[in-house]
């Protein structure tokens, strides 16, 4: 990933963000991280990469994000099912978004959501990712992209 | 037969036919001999009416007679008379010449003359006694009545004629009956013949033809069998499309394996491969198989133009995990007199051979970055080297840190920047030491970008971006190095020799041992019109024993004195050769474990010249010209430590006596170490020495190394 195709992946955030909420995301200083001490939040959308590079881009929000962005679209069940499938409505936008960006590079699953630990996040091993930090509502969130 | 290729069937198209014409034949002859067999049945019935009438006539005759003699009215017995008499007669002439007559039910019917010359004898026979009989009964029916004489002579007439014809018309129904008995017969020879025909043929098409068709079955059997081997066995996926692209009812096991998904036979190709590939590539798919259906395009010049040489599938193995696999589709037409009716498509999956591929492609660029990666690790001192390389990567992990630790602040700090600044400037600094021209470029670049935040007003988190890249990059390099010196440290099998170094300390090179290094070799160069700079790594060279010490200074003087006399070239050459203007001398001093130390000494000058060593050998008498020209390079470059040779033409205070690597081969056999001798002619001679760690020294003779002197130890 170069650096335009990471700010590619940060611009279809903080897009997602400002047309939800009207609100835009603060996207903090991005560092690389090794895969074992990995930010992961309690939900994670995931995105499987292949092709010439092989990997996963991830966001991951704590459900307090999830939920404030659900009740400022009026909605008033936050149960985990509803914020999951809000981190799957996220992920999906960046799946969609990244296919059409990068659809003739790399190969783009259909994104996953994941509750919890990242036991179940597959990221390559022996590969340091980038974390992108991201901010919004005064609570952190984080954007990964581990490819090879 | 009729234009029609009847092939195979030809032979049982020929027996059916052969059937059908034996029934047809049986039947026609049916019909034919049936209508004679009804005709006779009349024959016999009209015969025996015959041989009735004679009676009959006989009898009315009698009758007439009684009447005439009693002289009563005898109407009725004429009228009858009349009628048995004229029936009779017609029949008669309707049997001898074919005519017609009157049936039993008195309406007129049509016979045939009796064709058969037995009864055409008894109907002449019987013509002979008929016609006196008739010529006498007509006599009596044209007078209208009978006289007792005309009667009694017409009874006269009829005892004469009446027994023989009754005879006779016995024997004409006898004959007439004998001739249907024979055509019965006939028609039951012909039917039996016809239908024993029609059996016989029969049987011969069953037996013929079952042992036919079982052959055939066996063979179509064994075709099948065959076929199913194959499309079970084959590890490509085999399978047939139609001119609609729907693929046949047969394909092989290994094809569902291929493309992941099963119950193919019957769907649409298009359908199956449409999931994995572009919109325009399943188009240009529609395009090239029309094309190839199409019998007036050359397959071979359409082949190259096939979308789906390579097609790369995703496959999911997990939680947003992802693999990819690589399909090969290729396409033979099928022709049928002379028409493509089919495509034969073999798909087959070749991700194996893609990433090997991919693998080899990738090493290759990989080994032609490294070569020139290599060039300048080799030129650097392993233990140096890795030395530089942990603290580097130390120094891009604090950067990382730097970076994490700011989080997502929206603010961030000019001090961040400095922070970030400083490292990478150092890592730099060590890296130009080195000469690792690539790296230092690198940490240059991001220099570049931090001096672009620097004079930014505001920085938010995703301005760092472009820094965290090059950070990403520059651990990559760093790992890439470490790597090669790894590689390298195993080639030269030195890496239990070298001795871990020292974290480097920039204060040590202003010890005062140092110092006196530096000016000693500062001052020499400008007597011998040389630039020099001397760099200093390693140990504190006081705390070492004084013998030890005592000898390093010696060695390392002995060595500057060498580099500026034999290895450092001018500064025009050196420019020239694309050098720095000073040459560059640097002195590592490392101390083992085991009390002992090494010494590496190197400078950038033009190295050892093999053949001037060769020549000075010779010229000093220590080698005749054959030997000197069977020795190696390895043992040459040896002798420059043996006494009394000198590449110097002249003599000097400094060197031409060719006693300075003398002496220091002299203080290292003594101290029980070893010398290593490293050199690329025009660009760098190396010395590296393990000193052993023996308690003391045996006073080193100073006297014959006069430039030893001038330099204090």
């Amino acid at each position: 990933m170069d650096e335009q195709q990471l700010r590619i992946f940060v611009s279809i955030i903080q897009h997602y963000f400002e047309a939800e909420t009207g609100r835009p995301a603060e996207v903090g200083s991005p560092f690389l991280c090794d895969p074992a001490q990995l930010p992961v939040h309690d939900f994670t959308g995931v995105i499987g990469i292949s092709g010439n590079r092989k990997g996963c881009v991830y966001f991951s929000s704590p459900r307090e994000i999830l939920r404030e962005m659900l009740l400022r679209a009026g909605e008033t069940d936050v149960s985990d099912e509803n914020l999951a499938d809000l981190a799957g409505e996220i992920a999906n936008t960046i799946s969609g978004n990244a296919r059409r960006e990068f659809g003739h590079e790399f190969l783009i699953s259909v994104p996953v959501v994941v509750r919890g630990t990242h036991q179940s996040i597959s990221v390559p091993r022996d590969v340091r990712a980038y974390v992108i930090p991201f901010r919004w509502h005064k609570v952190d969130a984080s954007l990964v992209v581990s490819v090879m | 037969m009729f234009g029609i290729d009847l092939g195979k069937y030809r032979t049982i198209v020929i027996s059916i036919a052969l059937f059908l014409i034996f029934d047809l034949g049986v039947l026609v002859l049916n019909f034919f001999i049936s209508s004679e067999i009804a005709s006779d049945a009349v024959n016999v019935n009209l015969a025996g009416r015959q041989r009735m009438l004679t009676q009959r006539t006989a009898k009315l005759t009698l009758q007439l007679e009684n009447r005439a003699q009693a002289g009563v009215p005898q109407d009725v017995e004429l009228k009858e008379l009349i009628a048995a008499f004229s029936l009779f007669d017609r029949t008669l002439a309707a049997f001898e010449r074919g005519g017609e007559t009157a049936s039993g039910d008195g309406k007129p019917i049509r016979i045939a003359a009796v064709d058969d010359g037995v009864a055409q004898a008894v109907l002449a026979d019987a013509r002979k006694l008929w016609d006196p009989y008739k010529a006498r009964i007509s006599e009596v029916i044209e007078s209208g009545r009978a006289s007792p004489a005309v009667a009694s002579a017409l009874v006269t007439q009829a005892e004469r004629a009446n027994l023989p014809l009754l005879k006779l018309m016995n024997d004409l129904t006898t004959r007439v009956e004998e001739l249907a008995a024979s055509k019965a017969t006939l028609l039951r020879a012909v039917q039996v013949t016809g239908i024993s025909l029609a059996t016989i043929n029969f049987l011969i098409i069953l037996f013929h033809f079952i042992r036919h068709l079982r052959a055939s079955d066996r063979q179509l059997e064994q075709a099948r069998k065959e076929t199913d081997d194959i499309l079970r066995t084959t590890q490509d996926g085999l399978f047939l499309l139609d001119t609609q692209a729907v693929i046949g009812v047969q394909h092989s096991a290994a094809l569902e394996r291929v493309l992941g998904t099963t119950a193919l036979a019957g769907r649409s190709f298009y359908d199956i491969i449409s999931p994995a590939v572009t919109p325009k590539t399943l188009d240009t798919t529609r395009e090239y198989i029309d094309l190839l259906l199409r019998h007036d395009v050359k397959e071979k010049l359409v082949a190259s133009l096939n979308p789906l040489e390579c097609v790369e599938v995703q496959v999911a193995q997990g939680p947003g995990e992802s693999d990819s696999r690589y399909l090969q589709f290729g396409f033979n037409r099928v022709f049928e007199n002379g028409k493509v009716t089919h495509l034969l498509v073999t798909a087959n999956d070749i991700t194996r051979r893609v990433r090997l591929e991919r693998e080899l492609q990738a090493s290759e660029e990989r080994a032609k970055g490294q070569m020139g990666l290599l060039v300048e690790i080799l030129q650097v001192e392993p233990a140096v080297m890795n030395q530089f390389l942990r603290s580097a990567q130390d120094g891009l992990q604090h950067i990382n840190r730097q970076l994490r630790d700011q989080g997502s602040a929206r603010e961030v700090g000019g001090e961040t920047i400095n922070a970030i600044y400083r490292i990478a400037h150092r890592i730099k600094g060590d890296a130009s030491a080195l000469g690792l021209s690539s790296l230092a470029t690198s940490l240059h670049s991001l220099e570049d970008i931090l001096n672009g935040l620097r004079e930014r007003p505001a920085l938010s988190g995703e301005d760092f971006l472009p820094v965290t890249v090059r950070v990403k990059g520059l651990f990559e390099e760093i790992e890439a190095m470490h790597l090669a010196v790894s590689r390298v440290a195993q080639i030269r099998g030195v890496v239990s020799v070298e001795a871990p170094r020292p974290q480097h300390d920039p204060g040590v090179e202003a010890l005062p041992f140092v110092q006196r290094w530096k000016d000693f070799a500062v001052r020499l160069a400008g007597e011998h019109d040389r630039a020099v700079e001397l760099n200093y790594h390693g140990i504190d060279a006081e705390t070492l024993p004084d013998s030890l010490r005592e000898a390093l200074n010696s060695m390392v003087n002995q060595f500057i004195r060498n580099s500026i006399v034999h290895g450092i070239e001018d500064t025009d050459t050196r420019r020239r050769r694309g050098k720095p203007e000073a040459g560059r001398l640097s002195v590592y001093i490392s101390a083992r474990d085991d009390g002992g130390v090494d010494l590496s000494f190197r400078d950038d000058g033009q190295g050892i010249s093999v053949s001037k060593v060769r020549d000075a050998a010779v010229a000093a008498g220590r080698l005749t010209a054959d030997e000197a020209a069977a020795m190696d390079s390895r043992r040459i470059v040896g002798l420059i430590f043996e006494p009394g040779l000198s590449t110097r033409e002249t003599v000097d205070e400094d060197g031409g006596r060719g006693a300075g690597l003398d002496a220091v081969k002299a203080m290292v056999m003594q101290l029980g170490g070893q010398i290593r001798i490293g050199s690329t002619p025009g660009e760098y001679c190396h010395f590296r020495l393990s000193l052993g760690a023996l308690p003391s020294l045996a006073p080193i003779d100073k006297t014959e190394d006069k430039a030893a002197e001038e330099v204090p130890a």
